[in-house]
């Protein structure tokens, strides 16, 4: 029992002293010189946990506590057993996803975090309408297969929040795939007031890919001839580049101006044509880019579809399915994350669409608001979530937050928002309290032997 | 024949099930187990600079971002960047007639012809450079927003602690009412926890200042008209590619791309998953390729290659040879198992009867047509008398011809056919037995894996 005792306060004294490390941590990674020094004292504390955000088209991946990416990937890897370069997102079975997600996650450790995964808690940033079965497969890769000590499932439109230090926001993530809009109040996440529409990086290059194949002329040898007569498609790289180099969004009024050339089809009504631009492929020959094909481009992001849905339309609506107290809050705090917002005018455009539609009828009546904030995030808009993450991941409370791996052994599942299961909610106090229990049945057998060999008080 | 270009055509199953070539495989000697690539766990050994070939501490490599201190990159095509020198005239500011050359130093890409002139970089004087690092546009406000949340963290830690603390207290005192005797020393351990207890709320609870609030932006910057007017210069724009090297200095000309520091690359030691032994372990130098323990399949299990196979026609019997070799310096008994199930897509016969391998002598493998040769001439007479009539073809130091008969049953896809390998193998390392096992398990023992052999595509 002395014994005991003894255990009980070196614990003790070892909680304590990681609350100096804490402090000392706290002090952030800024002077390379001094860093050596803290990691020594701090030897006993953990490791800087690993961020990941696997996008639909790029990946970013880091340690908790940095203040940008170490790397960003394209979300795809090549499979040693069929030779062929996936997308981390194109799978049809479990299986599947299991076999890439094991390959890429071995590509992001071996290759670009050249870390252990054993020895680094996770915090994974997904988005909020994550298919259950990725977030359970990446789950099962990490934990059976790389054996991370925890995993931290954080919500990326949350994480935005974390880069600015406010808790109450409407967030719109515009991503490759999808565009999705989620209202947080006060830190909670209005699940009603989740939008989405597919309108995203991936509709644009659909979109640019159409108009060039319809219009685009190469120049081959000084001669011209439609693109469509010499090639049937362009790759997908030479589209993302050409977008990311030559496209941008242009302003509401000339937007309504184009609008009404092609709707009326009336040439003279466009506005000032924009440069074109000699594209260069390979072989030798350009593609000549028109400031038509450049302005157009990206409209497809507010043109409203057949459900009458765009990009600009999903703000509205987060905010028209929140309780009216909180619609003034949620428009004053507009936060815009993602790849696709980073295109040249797309914040203007956003914010002149939500003035234009708050005057439209299905908005008119509905909803009191005249003014729009937004935010900019310390960082670039395509790893906002990432940087979330890595602030969360920095505190050290993360392993109380976390999903760790003893707690996924036990209940089998990752706990989930949508899911009612009785979850394991605070994981890692659960084996904890558990061991604690042990160690009171031990001691109070040990003492039942003691006592049943002298006196015995009996416990009551 | 088929083994250094055609390496797939012949797989063997590993413990988990998956067939790869023996060329991916290890042989943990400690579990006699064949292990792939997916069966292994992969451990970060050592870093270096594939640049300068330089070795790095994991420390060091953690500190600098996993970046070499003295390599740079082209920030245009990710080519390694060289010093040049070159002399520049200087006039004395003094007497402007005398003139002085000074030696300087530039970057330059012998790639893409980038320098680092053309970013605006000044010369340096020396040629190991100092170049300038950028640190992120956004540090001081990461650092507060970093700061902030560590003390909301110490507080959530505390309250914890707190709860934890008090738990165990309660504990500790039940346990002196009821368990112990009235222990002086007892009284004394937890009168003191007390009084940690009292002291510790009020120390560790300090004061949270809240993080200052950016606030949110009503007019957001327009899209600058140059846009629309002036011509865009393709070659000034930088691809995604580029900006996503650096996501934190992303900029979207290239005047802002700046050389980054070479990412360094690891070797990786393997380990056996079930008794945690090391199946590989590279040298610590980075610029050997070999290896302080390599228990690689090659070395220790016969390889089976394919020798020569006949036109194979459906439903007809051809016999096709295979060559089975022993990498071990000792004689190894083989045994064959055909399994006519699928994925095998043929009728296979297989010899029967023990196949004894010769010792591997690599010696032998220098003079070939002396005696040695001579000497098993005569073995396999003796073989093919005694035990597998007529199924060797042939017996050329430690390989064996053997010949296997194949009725195809597919017209339209390769021929496939699966046998199990039977051996018995001689553990050479002494060292790795324990005098206990030593008793218990004999120096030699039969193991088989599944072997997978294609065989091409049937003739018409």
């Amino acid at each position: 029992m002395e014994a005991l005792n003894v255990v009980v306060n070196v614990a003790f004294v070892l909680e304590k002293q990681s609350f100096i490390n804490l402090r000392l941590s706290a002090v952030p990674d800024s002077d390379p010189f001094t860093m050596p020094l803290f990691e020594g004292l701090s030897a006993g504390s953990e490791k800087s946990a690993v961020i990941l955000d696997i996008g639909a088209a790029y990946s970013k991946v880091g340690f908790a506590g940095e203040f940008g990416p170490w790397a960003f990937v394209s979300s795809k890897v090549k499979l040693s057993k069929t030779k062929k370069e996936v997308f981390v997102w194109d799978y049809s079975s479990e299986e599947e996803l299991f076999d890439i997600l094991v390959e890429f996650f071995h590509l992001l450790y071996f290759k670009h975090l050249l870390v252990n995964p054993k020895d680094r808690r996770v915090v994974f940033c997904e988005s909020i309408l994550c298919p259950t079965q990725f977030r359970e497969t990446v789950a099962k890769v990490l934990f059976k297969h790389y054996e991370v000590p925890s995993i931290l499932f954080a919500p990326s439109h949350l994480l935005a929040m974390f880069t600015l230090g406010i808790n109450t926001g409407l967030v719109l993530d515009a991503g490759f795939s999808e565009t999705t809009v989620l209202p947080i109040y006060e830190g909670i996440p209005i699940i009603k007031g989740v939008q989405t529409v597919t309108v995203a990086a991936r509709e644009i290059h659909r979109n640019l890919a159409a108009l060039l194949q319809d219009q685009a002329v190469l120049i081959t040898d000084g001669e011209e001839a439609p693109l469509a007569s010499k090639m049937s498609s362009l790759p997908d790289t030479v589209i993302e580049d050409i977008k990311v180099r030559t496209c941008f969004v242009t302003n509401i009024n000339r937007a309504r101006l184009i609008q009404q050339s092609i709707l009326q089809n009336d040439e003279s009504k466009w506005p000032a044509v924009p440069s074109s631009v000699e594209y260069p492929l390979d072989g030798g020959s350009k593609l000549v880019v028109t400031g038509k094909v450049r302005e157009v481009a990206c409209e497809v992001l507010f043109e409203q579809d057949m459900e009458e849905k765009s990009v600009a339309t999903t703000i509205l609506d987060a905010i028209l399915q929140c309780p009216l107290d909180m619609r003034i809050p949620l428009a004053q705090n507009l936060v815009l994350m993602g790849g696709t917002s980073m295109l040249p005018g797309f914040a203007h455009r956003l914010v002149d669409e939500l003035k234009e539609l708050l005057s439209k009828p299905q908005y008119k009546d509905r909803l009191a608001i005249s003014s729009f904030k937004v935010h900019s995030p310390p960082s670039e808009a395509n790893y906002t979530a990432w940087l979330g993450g890595s602030l969360f991941g920095a505190m050290e409370i993360l392993s109380y937050r976390s999903l760790s791996r003893e707690a996924y052994n036990q209940a089998g599942k990752v706990p989930d928002w949508c899911s009612l299961d009785d979850a394991v909610q605070e994981a890692e106090v659960v084996p904890k309290e558990r061991s604690s229990m042990k160690q009171l049945e031990a001691l109070r057998k040990l003492s039942l032997e003691k006592s049943s060999a002298g006196a015995s008080p009996t416990p009551k | 024949m088929a083994s250094l270009l055609q390496f797939e055509k012949v797989l063997m199953k590993c413990s988990c099930d998956i067939k790869s070539p023996i060329i991916n495989l290890y042989f943990c000697k400690h579990c006699l187990k064949l292990r792939c690539g997916r069966c292994v766990s992969h451990e970060v050994d050592s870093y270096s600079c594939p640049n300068c070939l330089e070795n790095m501490p994991s420390a060091e490599a953690k500190l600098k971002k996993n970046r070499c201190a003295n390599c740079l990159d082209c920030p245009s095509c990710n080519h390694s960047l060289t010093t040049r020198a070159t002399s520049v005239a200087l006039t004395d500011s003094q007497s402007p007639d005398k003139k002085m050359t000074k030696k300087v130093y530039y970057l330059a890409c012998g790639l893409c012809r980038w320098t680092s002139r053309d970013i605006g970089l000044g010369d340096k004087e020396t040629a190991s450079g100092g170049w300038e690092e950028h640190d992120n546009p956004h540090f001081e406000r990461l650092n507060e927003l970093l700061e902030f949340y560590h003390q909301l963290a110490i507080k959530e830690k505390n309250e914890r602690e707190q709860k934890k603390f008090n738990k165990r207290r309660t504990y500790l005192r039940l346990q002196e009412k009821y368990f112990s005797p009235g222990g002086l020393a007892t009284r004394r351990k937890a009168s003191f926890l007390n009084a940690l207890s009292s002291m510790a709320p009020k120390t560790d609870e300090p004061e949270i200042t809240p993080v200052k609030l950016i606030e949110p932006k009503e007019e957001v910057d327009p899209l600058p008209s140059k846009y629309y007017t002036q011509p865009l210069v393709l070659e000034k724009v930088t691809t995604l590619a580029q900006r996503l090297n650096r996501p934190e200095f992303a900029s979207s000309q290239v005047e802002g791309l700046y050389p980054r520091h070479k990412h360094l690359v690891i070797k990786r030691s393997q380990r056996c998953r079930e008794c945690e032994h090391n199946l590989s372990k590279p040298e610590y130098n980075p610029s050997s390729i070999k290896f302080k323990i390599q228990l690689v399949a090659l070395h220790h299990i016969p390889d089976v290659r394919i020798y020569l196979v006949p036109k194979l026609y459906q439903a007809k019997e051809s016999i096709v040879t295979i060559l089975l070799s022993n990498p071990s310096q000792e004689k190894m008994e083989t045994e064959l198992e055909a399994i006519n199930e699928p994925p095998s897509t043929g009728l296979l016969t297989v010899p029967e009867g023990l196949l004894v391998l010769a010792a591997k002598d690599i010696t032998a493998e220098f003079d070939e047509k002396t005696a040695d040769t001579s000497e098993f001439k005569d073995n396999p007479e003796k073989k093919s008398s005694e035990t597998s009539q007529g199924h060797i073809q042939f017996r050329s130091g430690h390989k064996l011809g053997v010949l296997f008969k194949v009725t195809p049953q597919t017209s339209d896809s390769d021929v496939v056919v699966c046998f199990k390998l039977k051996y018995k193998y001689h553990n050479t390392s002494p060292s790795l037995r324990t005098p206990v096992e030593d008793e218990e398990k004999p120096d030699a023992v039969w193991l088989e894996h599944e072997v997978e052999i294609n065989l091409g595509a049937t003739s018409p």
